[in-house]
C-alpha cells in the first residue's frame, strides 16, 4: 500500500483520536503528524498480521500514551469528579463538550472509546489495547454510561 | 435521564483539514538530522579527548607502566561512558509503537529500568575508573617531587575524587533517579487501567 493513500484516509481518523485524547487541536495535530511519521518508518516492515487500520491506529494509540513523558503536569484524572460536573459550560458546543469529556477520562479509556465512536470492531479495539475482547465490551459499556451522566448533567 | 445521545454523530462532526504530505516530510527529516546530530556530537567528544591523551604519552614519554595503565584507565573510562551513552539515547525513542498497547507499555518499562541500570552502573564505573587513572597516572611524577609536595598533590587530588564520589556521584543519580521515577510510577497506573479485570 502506498503511503499517501494510508495518509488520506486515516488522517482525520487519527486526528479525531488525537482530539479526544488531548482535546487542543494543535497538540493532536502534532500526534497525528509523529504517527504518519512512524507510519512511514515501518511501512516497508509492515507484514499484514492485521489490518493496515488497526496497524495505523496501534501506532496513534502508542503515541497517545508516549504523551505522558512529556507532561509533567498531575494526570488530569486525579481532579475529583465533583468538580467536573459543577463547571459552568455555557453555551459550549455538544461535539466539544464530548471531545473535553473524553479527554478528561483516565488515559487508556480515552482511547478505547476512541477507537470504538471511530467504529472499529470490538476484536480490533482488543487486538490495538492489548484487553480481551470482553473485558473491551464492559469497559465501552463503562464509559459510555460515564459519558452520558455527564451529556445529562450538561443539558440540565 | 437520556440514554441515546448520539455519541458517534458528535464525534465525527470533528473536521480538520488534511495537512499537505510536504510538511511531514520536512518534520521527518528534521528528526533524522537531530538524532544524528547527537551521536556524532559524543563521539566526537570522546575522538578528540582520547586524541588528547594520546598525545600527552607520545609527547611526555612517560616511562613508567603505571602511567601508561593510568592513561588506558582514563581512555576507558570516557569510551565506556560514551558507549553506555550511544546505548541508551536510542532506548528513548526506541519502542515498536505497532505493539499492542499492553505489550508496548511492557517494553517501555523495562527499556526505562534498564536505563535506570545502566546509568547508575555506569556512572559508579566511571568514576572508579577515572579516579584510579589518575592516581596511577602522577605515581610516576609523584616520585621526582619531595615527600611533602608529593603529599600535598595526592592529598588534593584524593580529596577532589571523594568530593565527587560522596557528593556529586549520589546528586547526579538522585537527579537521573527523580526523572525516571515519577515516569515509572505514571507507566505502572496506566499498566493498571489497562490489565483491571483482565
Amino acid at each position: 500500500m502506498i503511503f499517501e493513500d494510508i495518509y488520506k484516509a486515516y488522517w482525520l481518523k487519527i486526528f479525531r483520536l488525537c482530539m479526544g485524547y488531548m482535546n487542543d487541536r494543535d497538540s493532536a495535530k502534532d500526534l497525528a503528524q509523529e504517527t504518519f511519521i512512524t507510519v512511514w518508518q515501518k511501512l516497508p516492515d509492515f507484514r499484514n498480521e492485521s489490518s493496515i487500520g488497526t496497524w495505523v491506529f496501534r501506532i496513534a494509540s502508542n503515541h497517545c500514551l508516549r504523551q505522558i513523558e512529556k507532561q509533567n503536569r498531575m494526570p488530569k484524572t486525579q481532579l475529583p469528579a465533583e468538580i467536573e460536573d459543577v463547571i459552568h459550560h455555557g453555551n459550549e458546543d455538544k461535539m466539544e463538550f464530548l471531545y473535553k469529556c473524553i479527554s478528561e477520562l483516565p488515559e487508556s479509556e480515552r482511547i478505547i472509546i476512541s477507537l470504538e465512536l471511530e467504529d472499529l470492531k470490538q476484536a480490533e479495539i482488543a487486538d490495538i489495547t492489548g484487553i480481551s475482547e470482553s473485558n473491551v465490551r464492559v469497559k465501552i459499556h463503562r464509559i459510555k454510561e460515564k459519558l452520558t451522566k455527564k451529556f445529562n448533567n450538561y443539558e440540565q | 435521564m437520556n440514554n441515546n445521545i448520539d455519541l458517534k454523530g458528535l464525534w465525527n462532526k470533528q473536521e480538520a483539514d488534511i495537512p499537505d504530505t510536504k510538511e511531514l516530510f520536512e518534520k521527518i527529516n528534521a528528526y533524522k538530522k537531530r538524532s544524528f546530530g547527537k551521536i556524532i556530537f559524543t563521539n566526537t567528544l570522546l575522538i578528540l579527548t582520547s586524541a588528547f591523551i594520546i598525545f600527552i604519552w607520545y609527547y611526555y614519554q612517560p616511562e613508567m607502566i603505571s602511567s601508561k595503565l593510568g592513561i588506558v584507565l582514563i581512555i576507558l573510562a570516557m569510551a565506556i561512558f560514551v558507549f553506555v551513552l550511544n546505548q541508551t539515547l536510542p532506548l528513548l525513542t526506541k519502542v515498536d509503537f505497532d505493539l499492542d498497547i499492553r505489550e508496548s507499555l511492557k517494553q517501555l518499562f523495562r527499556y526505562r529500568e534498564k536505563q535506570i541500570f545502566l546509568q547508575t552502573t555506569m556512572l559508579n564505573i566511571y568514576f572508579i575508573l577515572l579516579s584510579a587513572g589518575i592516581c596511577l597516572y602522577m605515581f610516576e611524577y609523584a616520585l621526582k617531587m619531595t615527600f611533602l609536595l608529593a603529599a600535598i598533590s595526592y592529598f588534593t587530588t584524593l580529596m577532589w575524587i571523594a568530593f565527587n564520589w560522596f557528593y556529586l556521584r549520589p546528586r547526579q543519580i538522585k537527579k537521573q533517579r527523580a526523572k525516571t521515577d515519577e515516569l515509572i510510577l505514571k507507566l505502572e497506573m496506566l499498566n493498571r487501567q489497562i490489565s483491571e479485570n483482565d
